[in-house]
């Protein structure tokens, strides 16, 4: 909202330099965003929070400026000096939906000369509408009036040229399906119902609160008024403003609330002027229609609430003061009571804690002390923050750097990869990014989006992870959301599987993990599988398959990871235990065993484990080779090594051979293989 | 001859050797010292050996031994010479081939990136100020985004032009009544969640990510992150929220902090505030804050007349952008690892 210094000073005196005016304004409400010279005059801009709508005038402005500086406020009291015969006779009003339109008013006046404003009017204007657009330019002294008071008081009008209403009768209702209107801005608009249209006889002649038509403006051949000041909906206001994004000074005014008892100055107060610059005859009365203005209800403010709620006392004169200053009315009710009724322009003024707010705003937030003792309290890391923390700690320490990407995605990307749901992805009805509607069910793609960007800069090392959420749909219930961990690496399935188990034990999570094999379009179908805890998936692993790397435009290889974060969390052993450790040494015996192509590493370690018992410390996978020549076909050596270690006493090396004999007795016996020595 | 003469001369002896080796600029010239010293005829340690043969009877252990050491001494400096000028090991000089300007052996850690380390950090002093996080779902209901935050279906804030409204399962039969599910606008969803579950008191933080359709550019991402704090009790004022606010500022800042509170309006405080911190004689926006409104207590079942609290929210991205004078928003969803390594 720009207002203008000297326009203001109409209003109040302005004895303040203009810095400490703009630093108070912003220190009570009317935040100060800027200051241009126009001419003689200074704009300032004001920012005016929608709760505020009093002040989207300069009246309102410079009621704020008379209660800081206690100074009068002298607002005009327009008499407009009218003669037979009435309005009423010679135009008529209809109002049909008082939903939308809860009050409208409209006055007469005939023989009006049309020209040129004079320079004070246009000077006022200049200053609070050029430097929003340079090209503004008075329009005639009747339309320059309107928006004088529209920026005087916040009361939108709009004068219309009576002879063009068709039988001289205003009718405020709603707009047909598709009815066509040409607004003042000489643009066609197709309106629907729930819009609420000015109409005479035959057509909409005005859109309710929005803008006035093209057929029905002031022109200089225009003799006769109807000056029309009314009260529109906030709602309808801003769905029509919206729905055909054509938004006007008086849309803003009417979305936020005008004030009602307001309709009716702002209509004198237009008249008058006319009178006054363009001459003519004023109807006698005022066409009113619309529900009386309910009378506001008295609010009890307990003068102890201020200190409850703002920590600090203010006298009770001063708390009088400032709410009388503002324009309540004020009467004491009880011990320490005051009843307060709010003006009719104060709309937000209906709790006691909104009249705490007006005494704290005026009073100076300043005076609240900011060094109070506050009581401490203890505070608690979640479980979540701990394993996220654990998380972080091993995939920085494998050299990975920590990606953000944005939660929707394009509706390709959850196609690309369903490991976690077969459900469609929940999608948004605005997109976040361009094309981008669909809540990622899989952290996967975008990481893979993240890497295309990488690779395209020539970046050389591509390690990336991301924790977040993915969002999965459900039949008939909430969408889950899966806290998950992907990672993109250029590193094979091994390496990924090692930090996968890397993770685990970092976690103290010592359940055995088991990989399935997965058929995911994404994934190189041997390179991959399905991670599980204990029946449970834990998530995917997998080198990226050929399509998948073309899908995302990736010149290099790359594996993935992605784990449910929320299953971790549940396993993790958050406080370890401690367990005692035997006081012997260990020994270790190597094993190179020539087996079936078909036998799987997991068949081995398990049998192992069964076998060796108790004195097993851990078997240690080292390498497989192949050589079918000596070996035959389908068949490979796996090279891998026992570490034992007694609780009782030093393993020696005959009890080792002993334990290495019976585990190769049921290597041979259950995987058919055999040592080689 | 005296023992004090005898050993004087062993270390004169031992000095001029030390010093001549330790100058001699190559080989010959350190076979010339050697011989002028330990040569078997004429060299200079012979000759003090036959000295010795004048020593005392008694004096002679001493005597001895300090010889001994005198031609170890100068043995150990022909030594040093010969490795020195041979470029042998095993000497105290230098060896030409190791260059100690090689750059060392990378550890190659990866990097938090920098939205991650401002929330840690926020959460670090919030924790200490006896604030504990507490978490809440993304996609959220319209009780808890708006209705019970004191924002009711008219108002603004709820228009789909300003919110992620998910498209539900049967989008055109959905009537009127039934609200859609949205991605959060606010953590501020959270805050209800917790005082519906949690008796007072209340002290906690709510940090992630929030959604609001924009158009993406330097300043704005249709997602950031939020940080908001809410404190809850019998008898909490406006000076408390005053007094948080500073001792968080002075904490993220390292120095003495000012806080000055300018009028604003949001649904779920009132009074409500914009806060600033002072920082370098400049006031710096820090967020919004403001005592909690009764409609939101009344809402998840406190009363109003018995307990009291304050709200405070920021933005993330801005609050690391000043920080590490990042100056396109955009740079943090990116992911270019250069940037990453910034930090």
């Amino acid at each position: 909202m720009l207002v203008s210094w000297n326009w203001l000073k109409q209003y109040v005196p302005l004895d303040m330099t203009q810095a400490e005016l703009e630093h108070r304004l912003s220190m009570s409400g009317l935040n100060h965003e800027g200051t241009r010279g126009v001419a003689d005059d200074l704009a300032i801009d004001l920012e005016v929070t929608s709760n505020r709508p009093d002040c989207l005038g300069h009246i309102g402005v410079a009621r704020e400026i008379a209660v800081l500086w206690e100074q009068p406020l002298t607002i005009p009291d327009p008499g407009p000096a009218s003669s037979a015969p009435a309005a009423a006779e010679q135009a008529s009003v209809r109002l049909e939906c008082p939903e939308l339109c809860p009050r409208y008013t409209a006055r007469v006046i005939r023989d009006v000369r049309i020209g040129p404003s004079p320079d004070w009017l246009v000077e006022r204007l200049a200053t609070v509408f050029r430097p929003l657009n340079p090209d503004w330019a008075p329009i005639n002294n009747v339309v320059d009036i309107t928006n004088f008071v529209l920026m005087e008081s916040g009361q939108p009008l709009h004068a219309f040229d009576l002879e063009k209403i068709a039988g001289g009768q205003v009718v405020v209702r709603q707009a047909g399906k598709d009815e066509p209107f040409t607004a003042i801005d000489h643009h066609e608009y197709s309106l629907q119902p729930g819009m609420c249209v000015i109409a005479d006889t035959e057509k909409a002649i005005a859109l309710g609160g929005v803008m006035g038509g093209a057929d029905s403006e002031v022109s200089s051949s225009t003799t006769c008024l109807l000056i029309e000041s009314a009260r529109f909906d906030p709602l309808a206001t801003r769905n029509t403003a919206r729905a055909l994004n054509l938004h006007s000074p008086s849309s803003h005014r009417f979305e936020r609330g005008v004030d009602p008892v307001g309709v009716e100055w702002a209509s004198r107060r237009c008249c008058e002027l006319i009178l006054e610059i363009g001459g003519g005859e004023l109807a006698e009365g005022i066409i009113d229609t619309g529900e009386p203005v309910a009378e506001p209800k008295p609010v009890i403010l307990r003068l102890s609430q201020l200190k409850r709620i703002l920590g600090i006392d203010v006298d009770p004169d001063e708390v009088n003061r400032i709410l009388t200053a503002l324009g309540n009315s004020t009467a004491a009710a009880g011990d320490g009571e005051l009843a307060v009724t709010a003006p009719s322009w104060r709309r937000d003024l209906t709790r006691e804690i909104d009249l705490v707010e007006e005494v704290a705003r005026i009073h100076g937030y300043e005076k609240i002390p900011e060094d109070v003792g506050v009581p401490m309290a203890p505070s608690h890391r979640t479980d979540r923050d701990r394993v996220e923390s654990i998380v972080r700690q091993t995939l920085l320490a494998a050299s990975m750097d920590e990606a953000m990407t944005a939660s929707m995605v394009p509706a390709s990307w959850p196609e690309s990869f369903t490991g976690w749901t077969e459900h469609p992805p929940i999608s948004s009805q605005t997109p976040m990014l361009k094309g981008a509607d669909r809540l990622r069910t899989s952290l996967l793609p975008s990481l893979l989006e993240a890497r295309r960007v990488n690779e395209s800069l020539a970046n050389p090392v591509i390690e990336l992870f991301e924790t977040a959420s993915i969002y999965l749909a459900r039949d008939g219930e909430l969408p889950v959301q899966q806290w998950t961990l992907a990672i993109t690496s250029a590193g094979g399935y091994y390496r990924l599987k090692g930090i996968v188990e890397g993770l685990l034990a970092a976690l103290k999570i010592d359940i055995p993990l088991e990989v399935k094999g997965v058929d995911l379009p994404l994934l190189d179908l041997s390179r991959s599988g399905e991670l599980c805890l204990d029946e449970r998936r834990l998530g995917f692993l997998g080198a990226v398959s050929p399509e998948g790397l073309k899908q995302f435009s990736l010149r290099n290889g790359t594996s993935l990871v992605e784990l449910n974060l929320d299953l971790l969390a549940e396993l993790a052993e958050l406080v370890p235990q401690h367990q005692d450790q035997s006081a012997y040494p260990s020994i270790s015996r190597d094993l190179n065993i020539v087996l079936a192509e078909s036998v799987r590493w997991s068949q081995l370690e398990q049998l192992v484990q069964a076998t060796a018992g108790k004195e097993l410390e851990g078997v240690d996978y080292q390498e497989t080779y192949r050589d079918s020549e000596k070996d035959g076909a389908d068949t490979k050596r796996v090279l891998f090594s026992m570490t034992l270690r007694s609780q009782v006493g030093t393993m020696t090396g005959e009890q080792a051979d002993q334990l290495r004999e019976k585990v190769v007795l049921q290597i041979e016996k259950q995987l058919s293989g055999r040592l080689l020595s | 001859m005296a023992l004090n003469e005898f050993l004087e001369q062993l270390q004169q002896l031992s000095t001029e050797a030390t010093s001549a080796f330790q100058q001699a600029d190559s080989l010959e010239a350190v076979e010339a010292i050697r011989v002028d010293f330990l040569g078997s005829k004429q060299g200079r340690l012979k000759a003090a050996q036959k000295l010795m043969g004048q020593v005392e009877r008694e004096d002679k252990p001493v005597a001895g031994k300090q010889f001994n050491a005198t031609k170890q001494a100068i043995e150990a400096g022909l030594e040093d010479a010969r490795e020195r000028l041979s470029g042998g090991s095993g000497s105290r000089s230098a060896d030409p081939t190791f260059d100690n300007t090689l750059p060392g052996e990378a550890i190659n850690g990866g990097y938090l990136h920098p939205i991650t380390q401002t929330i840690e950090e926020l959460k670090d002093i919030m924790g200490r100020l006896g604030f504990s996080v507490a978490d809440g779902p993304e996609i959220e209901d319209a009780w808890h985004n708006f209705e019970a935050l004191n924002i009711p279906p008219e108002h603004p804030a709820r228009d789909p032009l300003d919110n992620f409204y998910l498209a539900t399962a049967g989008a055109s039969a959905a009537s009127d009544t039934e609200t859609p599910l949205l991605l959060r606008s606010q953590t501020s969803n959270v805050q209800i969640r917790v005082m519906e579950s949690t008796p007072p008191p209340i002290r906690i933080i709510s940090l992630g990510r929030v959604y609001r359709p924009d158009t993406a550019d330097a300043t704005h991402y249709p997602m950031f992150h939020q940080m908001e704090g809410l404190l809850i009790d019998s008898q909490v004022t406006m000076a408390d929220l005053k007094s948080v606010l500073r001792l968080f500022a002075t904490s993220y800042l390292g120095s003495d902090v000012h806080i000055r509170f300018r009028p604003s309006f949001f649904p779920f405080t009132e009074p409500s505030v914009e806060a600033d911190f002072s920082w370098n004689d400049k006031w710096i926006e820090f967020g919004g804050a403001g005592m909690v409104d009764p409609n939101v207590l009344e809402a998840v079942g406190y009363d109003p007349e018995v307990l009291s609290g304050f709200a405070f929210g920021l933005g993330v991205e801005r609050l690391c952008m000043r920080r590490h004078g990042v100056t396109d928003i955009r740079e943090f969803y990116k992911n270019d690892v250069r940037f990453l390594h910034q930090f």
